[in-house]
């Protein structure tokens, strides 16, 4: 065991400079691609294709005044916005894009990486709270809700997938799916038993609604929601209060798609079995991420009582019942072929 | 075995807290940044209302830290029961699939999913998740 003090901080240096770029050019992929599903042609004055636009906007909210209104809670208010970027960046530390490129392999990366999420949960709810706004206010409890709602089926399928695997260490639940995709564990044909099979696409999609919830998008941007709360928990942060948010945001979208990644699509390896490498991951994330934005500009904005009890009614059903049926699958051989 | 296994622990303690430093300087920079290059001692402020809560362009009426109904306070209620035992499971599915015992594990996580399914159905038969529209009877 002789690590050196400089790998953490090579590995920190590599994930703060991923970080910067997908927080500043997904903003671009997602106006781009919003411009394009709703026939306009988004940014395009600034650089070669509206390359330089997040450059140019990160100009502009540096610019601008950082203004604290009157009778904010202070310290509350002014944290927020670090809470929101912090535990998106820490969460990486567990990541495994590679079989070598990885900062470090915890045994207990699942946990970590949702412990911290529900981290980035407090975020909203403080800087709503501490903004003093109603509408702030309002957006803070449903986004704490919403969270809390969709926080259980999440952390239900993970369990399913922690047992299939037996670890909570994210490098050895990629590592149990080598091979092609037939041994991936959202369609794990070469598995134990077809009826597993069978079930695990339906755990993959809660999964993927869950995550979709959870970072607050749309159909789900309950906190946000312009056309009736303005901007949500964001409505009295300007400058780069409002500027660390939206990276929080799109951090917790590659977090997510990360994770799901690697639970359910087979981490760094190749869909045909022979190759592996960060390609194939990176690949993975960012179809996945190019569906969180299609999602967000093609469905329209869901009401609050139909989220919470899409969650509570089907969801949650769904996920305990893949958790005991893959209970059972796991302790009686044979059962259903 | 002690040994090696605390200092795997520290490692791991050390990366974690040198990722932290490193995003609390990530979310810390560019409010710096912003601080040294905005104007933020100075703003044409005219009507004296730049820090006013935004209310849509009119006076805000009360303060916004009062006591109002969240119906979704309910829900808040059964996720704590869950969100508790879900932790639970977590050592429970590392450890599940050991061919030592198979009935005894089976069951016990049968019965305790099961247990914790009644809490949705408990609250489902209640009516939680029932919204009714309120009628108010102003006097």
């Amino acid at each position: 065991m002789d690590t050196s003090i400089w790998e953490p901080i090579i590995y920190l240096v590599g994930i703060m400079a991923f970080a910067g770029l997908n927080a500043a050019y997904l903003g671009w992929c997602e106006r781009k691609g919003a411009g394009h599903i709703q026939r306009r042609i988004g940014p395009k004055e600034v650089g070669w294709f509206g390359l330089l636009q997040p450059l140019a906007d990160g100009i502009k909210l540096m610019s601008k005044q950082l203004l604290v209104p009157q009778g904010v809670d202070g310290i509350l208010f002014r944290a927020a916005p670090i809470l929101a970027m912090v535990p998106a960046i820490t969460s990486m530390v567990a990541i495994p894009f590679s079989e070598t490129i990885q900062a470090r392999s915890i045994d207990l990366s699942v946990l970590l990486i949702f412990a911290l999420a529900s981290i980035g949960m407090m975020a909203v709810l403080i800087g709503g709270w501490a903004s003093g706004n109603k509408y702030a206010i309002i957006s803070a409890t449903r986004s704490v809700s919403q969270n809390i709602a969709y926080e259980i089926p999440m952390l239900v399928t993970v369990i399913t997938i922690v047992m299939l695997s037996g670890s909570m260490n994210l490098e050895e639940i990629a590592m149990k799916q080598e091979g092609g995709f037939w041994n991936w564990n959202i369609f794990p044909v070469a598995g134990e038993s077809i009826a597993q099979a069978i079930i695990m696409p339906i755990s993959f999609i809660i999964f993927f609604i869950c995550s979709v919830a959870e970072t607050n998008r749309a159909p789900f941007d309950m906190a946000e929601a312009e056309s009736e709360l303005i901007a949500g928990f964001m409505t009295e942060y300007g400058s780069m209060g409002f500027g660390l948010f939206m990276m929080g945001e799109y951090l917790n979208i590659v977090v997510g798609a990360c994770l799901t990644t690697i639970l359910f699509l087979g981490g760094w390896y190749g869909p045909f079995g022979f190759t592996s490498s960060v390609f194939w991951f990176l690949l993975k994330i960012y179809i996945l991420i190019a569906t969180f934005i299609w999602i967000r500009w093609t469905f329209p904005r869901t009401q609050i009582y139909k989220l919470l009890n899409l969650s509570w009614k089907i969801l949650i059903p769904f996920s305990l019942a893949i958790l005991l049926l893959t209970a059972v699958f796991l302790k009686v051989e044979g059962f259903l072929i | 075995m002690e040994q090696i296994l605390d200092q795997q622990t520290l490692t791991n303690i050390i990366y974690v807290a040198i990722f932290l430093i490193g995003a609390l300087l990530f979310g810390f920079g560019p409010i710096i940044i912003v601080k040294l290059i905005s104007p933020s001692s100075h703003t044409r402020n005219i009507e004296n209302k730049t820090g006013q809560f935004i209310e849509c362009g009119i006076e805000p009426i009360g303060s916004a830290w009062i006591r109002f109904g969240i119906v979704y306070y309910l829900y808040a209620l059964i996720f704590l029961a869950f969100d508790v035992d879900v932790l639970f499971l977590f050592p429970v599915a590392v450890a599940y699939n050991n061919p030592e015992f198979v009935v005894r594990d089976l069951v016990e996580v049968l019965i305790f999913v099961g247990i914790l399914s009644l809490a949705v159905v408990y609250a489902w038969v209640k009516g939680v998740f029932n919204w009714e529209q309120k009628k108010y009877h102003h006097q």
